[in-house]
């Protein structure tokens, strides 16, 4: 992997699988035209070598903000974000956010984790966005003690 | 499927309150709960059959099978899951029938989770008497801790475009009826002869 | 087909033999009721509706449509701070409706002119734009606005015995007529791997590229979705009030977590909303069908998600029978365009029992052309259909290609020669029964493969053993196979070309091109998306037309007759 700056693409530079193949990498580091059928065959090749990597969906988060869709742009960052956190835990997360799933110290801990153990501010960001609208519009859990009733 | 307002002779039924209603305490009863507006703003389902009817082959049903039908009606709710959960809670043997205006019906257990059922029938404009006293009977075998085979549920493509907008309209309509605050009432069913035209 | 009589005319009053005739039309045994505007009952003209306004005070919306924000529902809040373009909000909610309606036809405006404006606009005010226009201007919106210039088609591929060598070779046959994506779902959830695994299979037999899904609920829909087995998934729904949307358990934020958990897995998505649904729940609070739509537009925009299956989709029953609910419908298709997402815009459930309503209510869609004109043309009998049914199925194939070829209109299929369609479902089948037998899952017997070749429905394949297939299912997702073993199956036992097709499919998603907005893959693995194929609609002799080598293809019909030799037929 290199340590250089991520270029600047522009809308020519879509679709990045024809165009900038060079740019494209697998999350263990091949380049996306190792993914051969040889390469499968032969076994070298494993579930996760096709996965997205977090370096790619900036890139298409710069395609999508070069072509007029912030919110487009958005999502992809929160996604790179997301690629660190496991299957399950994406999932949980997922659930813990639906209506008066969680009160409101548990989606700040949710958040702090995001932030601390994946690196995940734009994320977080949307967690405790959600725990303020939720208080509002009495969507929080209530804490364990009260909910008994 | 025949017109359903052909297998039974036109009745009337209305619902007298008795009192709140009580959690049972015999365990050979099943709770049949009536929304808001069932036998009261409304007198028969989505298909026209009469709620007279429906509640005739609900309680047949059940007594066909040896255990007692106990009448209820919800009044703060018209969301079918609620009404019947609430019964099943009222229920001596923790099993509830519940049933919307226009016919959607619900078998329902108290320790399940309110937005789960034992079996739910959401295609109201498919339900007829038959399946209404299927609906009866097995309620009262799962009151009597068996297992029957499910109602065979029916299916129907054209349901959609003939019903959906005119059920939307009755649930709006049973909305309105809505008494906020009320608790479930013991109702008793007086059935009367059908009037003419 | 219908299992309920026609209404009774009540009194026995003596009708005219034209009556009786009319009272037996099909279209009669429809649906159709009163508006309720207080109820929500109404398609897109309520007094009950707010009138548009914003305020912006220090970067930030603190009013939207007659709301402060102290006041806003989850709803507004989303759309406040994720859906709107704070910095040109007041400018563009300051153009009068009547000019950006007339921006959205004039041809001498740009697409990229309109969307200048769009994304500062209400959900209020995008209402009042498009309550100005006629369906044939709301056609002529479409257009121009449709996020991506080459129009497409999705097919539904579903068994009523959950099927897999069915799904495999309808399939294959949907890909070979045309369709760009195709969708499954199941009777029995548990089928779902085998089920979506054949999906798989028998669309890149049919045609390498075409993009499959599986809609279930959303964990296991995500799961399938990670391993590969399928490539995009549209079942996540959203709501236009917030008490329906806490009924449909989500929230704005929970679904746009979801949405950033498919990009991250490298997977396209894409939301679906509709007309009617809140007033069906019973929670309308007092709005027109279409503001709240407008609202899950909004919402979905905000959310960063690629694009919208909107068009009522299974509520369309409900505008269907209020007065001007399919010019609603309509609307709620340009309004998805005009704020840039991408739209697979209905058509995609059992609507009417009139076969001439059927066809006029895909025409705003069909004509002007859509993402993908039907977000589920059931490639199946619709007796076979587990989505309920859809508005088009296989018995409509023939009138489908014949009004193409009438306007010239690219409804994206194709007739396709008899010899073609058996050779790929033979070869769909034959194909999974190699994986199969590569997986060590249930047998797939040569009769079956027979059956396959020239079934038209279920009814048509031996039974299979459910029990087996079901502990067959079940081991697909404790051994964890993923869309690489499928090709490593479909490579050994020789299927080369198709294992090559899957195999490119795969990769798609480590270079994420498939989640730019409106993408679908080409024939030749090219992705195609708003960006490299931006709509360019600028008035006539613009823009997407059919022309070339696909008009050649969709002159071609069951039967042409041979103006060379008359006595014969072409094709």
């Amino acid at each position: 992997m290199s340590a250089q700056p991520p270029p600047e693409l522009t809308a020519a530079d879509y679709p990045l699988s024809i165009n900038r193949p060079d740019l494209l990498r697998t999350p263990s580091g091949k380049p996306i035209t190792a993914l051969t059928m040889d390469a499968v065959v032969s076994g070298e090749l494993s579930a996760t070598d096709l996965r997205i990597t977090p370096e790619t969906l900036q890139l298409q988060a710069q395609l999508a903000d070069a072509s007029g869709r912030p919110q487009l742009a958005a999502n992809f960052r929160r996604a790179a974000e997301m690629t660190a956190i496991p299957d399950a835990e994406v999932l949980a997360m997922y659930n813990a956010l639906r209506p008066r799933a969680s009160t409101g110290a548990a989606l700040e801990e949710m958040a702090d984790r995001l932030e601390r153990t994946y690196s995940a501010p734009v994320c977080a960001a949307l967690v405790r966005e959600a725990a303020e609208v939720y208080g509002r519009r009495d969507l929080l859990a209530r804490p364990v003690a009260d909910s008994d009733q | 499927m025949t017109t359903p307002t052909t297998t039974a002779p036109e009745r009337t039924v209305s619902l007298r309150e008795v009192g709140p209603a009580r959690r049972g305490t015999r365990p050979d009863e099943v709770v049949i709960a009536l929304s808001p507006a069932f036998a009261g703003h409304f007198t028969k389902t989505i298909v026209d059959v009469p709620h007279a009817e429906v509640l005739r082959q609900l309680m047949a049903g059940i007594e066909e099978q040896g255990v007692t039908a106990r009448l209820v009606r919800v009044l703060d709710t018209a969301d079918l899951a609620a009404i019947s959960h609430t019964a099943a809670r009222l229920s001596g043997s923790g099993i509830s029938v519940g049933v919307l205006s226009r016919g959607t019906t619900m078998i329902h257990q108290k320790d399940l989770p309110r937005l789960s059922n034992l079996e739910l029938f959401p295609q109201s404009p498919l339900l007829d008497a038959p399946v209404f006293r299927m609906i009866g009977s097995n309620a009262a075998q799962y009151a009597k801790g068996e297992s029957p085979q499910p109602v065979p549920t029916r299916n129907d493509q054209m349901a959609r475009p003939r019903w959906q907008a005119k059920a939307a309209l009755l649930h709006l309509k049973e909305f309105d009826c809505i008494e906020a605050g009320r608790g479930p009432v013991e109702v008793e069913a007086v059935f009367g002869p059908g009037t003419a035209g | 087909m219908t299992t309920t009589a026609p209404r009774p005319t009540g009194a026995a009053a003596k009708q005219s033999l034209r009556t009786e005739l009319l009272e037996a039309r099909p279209v009669n045994l429809d649906g159709f009721v009163e508006e309720w505007p207080e109820k929500g009952l109404v398609a897109m003209e309520s007094e009950f509706d707010p009138a548009p306004s914003v305020r912006v005070e220090d970067g930030r919306i603190v009013e939207l449509d007659g709301r402060s924000r102290n006041d806003f529902d989850f709803m507004d809040t989303f759309i406040a701070n994720h859906a709107i373009d704070v910095a040109s909000a007041e400018a563009s909610m300051a153009i009068p409706s009547a000019q950006i309606a007339r921006m959205l036809i004039d041809p001498g405006v740009s697409r990229g002119e309109v969307l200048a404006v769009t994304r500062g606009l209400t959900p209020a005010k995008v209402l009042d734009v498009v309550k100005l226009m006629n369906v044939v201007e709301i056609m002529q919106g479409m257009q121009k606005m449709r996020a991506r210039r080459t129009p497409a088609n999705q097919g539904h591929s579903t068994s009523a015995r959950d099927n897999p060598i069915q799904v495999a070779a309808d399939a294959a046959e949907g890909a070979l007529r045309g369709f760009a994506e195709l969708e499954t779902t199941l009777g029995v959830l548990r089928y779902a791997p085998l089920v979506a695994i054949a999906l798989q299979v028998g669309a890149q037999v049919g045609r390498g590229g075409v993009l499959t899904q599986c809609a279930l609920e959303e964990a296991t829909e995500l799961e399938l979705g990670m391993r590969g087995i399928t490539a995009y998934a549209e079942t996540i729904s959203i709501y236009g009030t917030e008490s329906v949307f806490v009924d449909g358990d989500d929230t704005p934020w929970s679904k746009s977590f979801l949405a950033a958990a498919y990009a991250s897995r490298g997977i396209k998505m894409r939301f679906t909303s509709g007309t009617g649904s809140e007033v069906q729940m019973g929670n309308a609070e007092g709005k027109s069908m279409l503001y709240l739509e407008i609202r899950c537009i909004l919402m979905a925009k905000g959310a960063g998600v690629q694009g919208l299956q909107n068009g009522s989709i299974s509520c369309i029953g409900v505008p269907g029978a209020v007065p001007g609910g399919l010019r609603a419908v309509a609307a709620e298709n340009l309004v998805a365009s005009m704020v840039d997402l991408e739209c697979a815009s209905g058509n995609d459930q059992s609507f009417s029992h009139s076969a001439m309503r059927r066809t006029a209510r895909a025409m705003p869609q069909m004509l002007p052309g859509t993402d993908f004109v039907c977000s589920g043309y059931s490639s199946v009998p619709n007796a076979d259909n587990m989505f309920a049914g859809s508005n088009f199925d296989t018995e409509d194939f023939d009138d489908w290609n014949t009004i193409q070829r009438d306007f010239q209109v690219d409804g994206g299929l194709r007739h396709v020669r008899e010899d073609e369609i058996l050779a790929a479902r033979n070869k769909a089948a034959r194909a999974l029964q190699a994986v199969f037998a590569h997986l060590d899952l249930p047998p797939i017997t040569d009769d079956e493969i027979e059956a396959a070749t020239y079934a038209n429905s279920s009814n048509d394949y031996p039974l299979r053993d459910v029990l087996a297939d079901l502990k067959g299912a079940q081991s697909v997702m404790d051994r964890e196979i993923t869309g690489l073993d499928l090709v490593k199956g479909l490579e050994s036992a020789g299927f080369h070309d198709v294992a090559e097709n899957l195999l490119t499919v795969l990769r798609q998603r480590v270079s994420g091109d498939l989640l730019q907005t409106s993408a679908v893959l080409t024939a030749d693995f090219t992705p195609l998306s708003a960006i490299n194929d931006p709509n360019d609609y600028a008035g006539p002799g613009t823009g997407y037309r059919l022309q070339g080598e696909r008009w050649e293809q969709l002159k071609k019909l069951r039967h042409v007759t041979s103006s060379t030799n008359p006595e014969t037929e072409v094709g």
